[in-house]
């Protein structure tokens, strides 16, 4: 992927196209908080490492790699820019109502994050699809269920 | 993303947004949210019902939007937020500061001109 906002939204597009291979169930309302968590915060991310990693030049490269499990997306970024480490970023100060900034605090509110600086700097997003709450429900109710039956 | 900005007789004005409001598109957005500013409006309604993503560059120019309004006297309300745009509001607690009492229902306002992106 070249590393231009240009590009962002074809990213955006295979992240919530894998979501969908995230789930056991028919997708229901925890399952379109997750993904929506999910493409908020790859976004977020791509746009940090195009306006920062490599500082709006759009000559950079930006390689994806998208791991779905039934339960667990995992989508790597690698980059050639300059290194930030987001996970020592400070969080913004609320009460100040910053206009910039944001964008680290609602990845790392999203997803699970880990970082590694080098050639390439490698970026790797992950979070875990919760149970839908009727199927948390089933699961406890079977449980009883199976309980009662001793 | 399309937005329009409309303004009333009684010194108040609207901003509707619709689509995404991103880092790729919020440029549109400033260039027309700095003329209307210059207008110093007392209030301005922001509808975001129509908003179907936003990121934290959109999220700063609003938030720019907000303080410079205040600093001239006037006020923000954003109202309509729902989905997406509103998880992300909650996140920042920006409900607190921004939004208007009806999360859902878009604040009527008078039209004497509009423009359309």
């Amino acid at each position: 992927m070249t590393g231009t906002l240009d590009h962002r939204d074809v990213t955006l597009r295979a992240v919530s196209a894998a979501c969908k291979l995230v789930t056991r169930r028919p997708q229901g309302p925890t399952w379109n908080e997750f993904r929506m968590q999910v493409v908020s915060a790859v976004g977020e991310a791509f746009n940090n490492i195009v306006l920062h990693g490599y500082d709006g030049r759009g000559d950079g490269e930006i390689e994806i790699e998208i791991r779905a499990t039934l339960d667990r997306i995992t989508i790597a970024m690698r980059d050639y820019g300059s290194s930030y480490d987001p996970t020592t970023v400070p969080l913004p100060d609320f009460e100040s109502l910053p206009e910039s900034g944001w964008g680290l605090f609602i990845i790392r509110a999203f997803m699970d994050i880990s970082y590694t600086p080098g050639r390439p700097n490698v970026l790797t997003l992950s979070k875990t699809l919760p149970p839908e709450p009727d199927s948390a429900e089933e699961a406890a109710n079977a449980g009883s269920a199976k309980g009662a039956s001793r | 993303m399309t937005f329009t900005i409309s303004t009333a007789d009684d010194g108040t004005a609207r901003l509707s947004i619709e689509g995404e409001l991103d880092a790729v598109s919020v440029s549109e957005l400033r260039a027309d949210m700095e003329k209307l500013l210059a207008r110093q409006p007392s209030r301005i309604d922001v509808d975001l019902s129509r908003l179907r993503m936003v990121d934290s560059s959109g999220v700063g120019a609003l938030v720019s939007l907000y303080k410079r309004s205040r600093a001239q006297g006037g006020t923000v309300v954003v109202t309509g937020l729902r989905d997406q745009p509103l998880a992300i509001f909650r996140l920042l607690r920006l409900d607190r500061v921004m939004v208007g009492a009806e999360l859902s229902t878009p604040t009527p306002a008078g039209t004497t001109s509009s423009s359309k992106h």
